[in-house]
């Protein structure tokens, strides 16, 4: 089974990239074929539509990446948005979404475990910081279970995206194209691509072909004391290590002139190749298979080449001896979340290889019972030549309550193997090529239960300018996976009208 | 992979035998049939990216932006 999953993988990869500019060229040719027909036709979109969304998302869990797969995930995120669809004339429509994300991740701020700004006023860095006390202990203090106040700990992501289509005046096909750019402090991405949609078969048949590139940069950081090992050239006694005691697993102080003290494995090396790109094909097709019932099957083929590890996410060997900053009598509870004041220092930074194949295969069945019910259905397997295979599955419900409401509970069911190169915290050995201690990587189920309710505004009565409401969309979530994480989501949305 | 090419063959096959004229597609049409996400779960999948190895189906993100957080 795992020959015939490489083979299959081998051959995709073989004819991915002709594929994928053999799409981008189609839409191209579907243009050209395009009648001339000067009968009345109806706008593909009457008015200008302008969607007003927001989401406000919340995490625990035990697992961080950021200091080597143990630590807080506390995070909590924030991200308006807003979608604005114009139709330019009858066929053509011009859409742009903008959008902010703005985070604080308990787990990304341990990138400086010991920055202690919130004690003593604006200094940061373990050499240059005033000794505190903590639980009896005088020095430097850091620990994964605790967020630090460091510049790391939060982020706006930012994004826009300009998408076109064109719709044949026979309505039966459409070509469309999207650009897209987002940044945030050590990210940089910047897309574009292609699709092209023809309906057949009195438009019960739709087949959809797309392709998308993505150009991403990394603007990497790196976990401090790795950072600061090169900057003092290897010299323990300088720049960010000077006057701080590196302590062994017995919690002795070491000789930092000497060869029994930390030390990355292999000196550490930064990110030579910055750039990250990804191709993706996608081909649909949907089917209407009676008055009330119809189906979409999808695939995806997403090549991605470039620095595909984190920079930001510490790794620990079994086979190499743990080093650490802090109060040595914290040392034995290190992994247990009453450690609030000592840190290991990092053995190496996160490594993957430079390529990965994935490739999700979906089917969607929507099911009309009658004016009150209708049952969404939704499956995905996905597998990639990392090692991870994953099945999805979702069902969503919508009750029409009354003529305004609709409720939309929903469950969905996700379970992943974990990829080749994970292992947990300190597990790992130093002889391998590529090694990660991210959860996300690792093989868990996840449930989510959801529930929504949508208002409707008909007559769009509510009028704001030159806008009426259409709709509100409100919906929870409840997701809990076996590795102990927790999130909460909410998110909510307002469809306005122009005149 | 043989029971793959046999499933999208006979499921290809299914378009010859419907065909439903704009005024038999009522229910087809409604709102809730159709086969996407609503604009709203674009959040959803955002955090389901971040949070899971797999990615990508039927528009999902596919790829772009560095998972970071």
């Amino acid at each position: 089974m795992e020959e015939k999953r490489e083979g299959v993988v081998v051959v995709i990869e073989k004819y991915v990239s002709k594929a994928f500019w053999l799409i981008l060229v189609l839409p191209l040719i579907g243009m050209a074929q395009q009648e001339n027909v000067s009968a009345y036709k109806k706008r593909v979109l009457e008015s200008t539509e302008v969607d007003i969304l927001s989401s406000y998302y919340e995490q625990t869990g035990n697992n961080a990446s950021v200091t080597g797969g143990i630590g807080t995930e506390q995070l909590t995120d924030v991200a308006p948005s807003i979608v604005v669809s114009i139709p330019l004339n009858a066929d053509d429509v011009l859409s742009v979404d903008v959008g902010i994300s703005t985070y604080t991740s308990a787990s990304s701020s341990n990138l400086n475990p010991f920055d202690l700004t919130r004690s003593v006023g604006g200094v940061s860095g373990a050499s240059n910081s005033a000794p505190v006390t903590n639980n009896g202990y005088e020095g430097v203090i850091g620990s994964p279970w605790v967020a630090s106040s460091g510049a790391s700990r939060q982020d706006t992501w930012g994004g826009i995206t300009v998408g076109y289509s064109h719709s044949s005046d026979s309505r039966d096909q459409i070509v469309s194209g999207h650009a897209s750019f987002a940044s945030e402090y050590d990210y940089v991405s910047v897309g574009f691509g292609g699709g092209y949609t023809r309906l057949f078969n009195e438009k019960n048949t739709e087949v959809s072909l797309k392709g998308s590139v993505y150009l991403d940069t990394w603007l990497p950081r790196y976990p401090t004391e790795l950072d600061s090992y090169l900057e003092a050239g290897g010299n323990l006694n300088g720049g960010f290590f000077n006057g701080v005691d590196i302590l062994d697993a017995d919690g002795e102080v070491t000789d930092k002139n000497g060869s029994e003290s930390w030390h990355p494995i292999n000196g550490f090396g930064l990110i030579s190749d910055k750039k990250r790109n990804s191709f993706a094909l996608s081909v649909s097709f949907s089917q209407i298979l009676g008055k009330n019932t119809q189906m979409s099957l999808f695939a995806d083929v997403v090549k991605q080449q470039g620095w595909l590890a984190n920079p930001m996410q510490r790794v620990y060997f079994a086979d190499v001896d743990n080093y650490f900053i802090g109060n040595p009598a914290s040392i034995p509870n290190y992994t247990s979340a009453q450690n609030t004041d000592v840190f290991m220092l990092a053995e190496d930074m996160e490594r993957l290889p430079d390529s990965r194949l994935k490739v999700p295969i979906g089917v969607r069945l929507n099911h009309y019972f009658n004016e009150i019910l209708t049952v969404r259905t939704y499956y995905r397997y996905y597998f990639d030549d990392w090692g991870l295979q994953s099945h999805t599955a979702s069902v969503e419900v919508p009750i029409k309550i009354a003529q305004k409401f609709t409720l939309y509970p929903s469950y969905r069911y996700y379970t992943q193997s974990q990829i080749d190169y994970f292992a947990p915290f300190d597990s790992h050995l130093s002889t391998s090529a590529f090694y990660t201690s991210d959860f996300d990587l690792s093989q868990y189920d996840a449930h989510q239960i959801g529930f929504g309710i949508t208002y409707t505004d008909i007559f769009t009565k509510f009028r704001t300018w030159k806008f009426g409401l259409k709709s509100i969309d409100l919906k929870y979530n409840n997701y809990h996976r076996t590795t102990g994480l927790k999130a909460n989501y909410i998110g909510i949305g307002f469809k306005f009208e122009m005149d | 992979m043989k029971k793959i090419v046999i499933a999208l063959c006979s499921l290809t096959s299914l378009s010859s035998c419907v065909v439903l004229h704009e005024y038999d597609k009522v229910n087809i049409n409604d709102p809730d049939m159709v086969l996407a996400d609503k604009k709203l779960a674009k959040f959803e999948t955002s955090y389901q990216v971040y949070r899971e190895g797999a990615s990508g189906g039927n528009g999902g993100k596919t790829g772009g932006g560095c998972g970071c957080n």
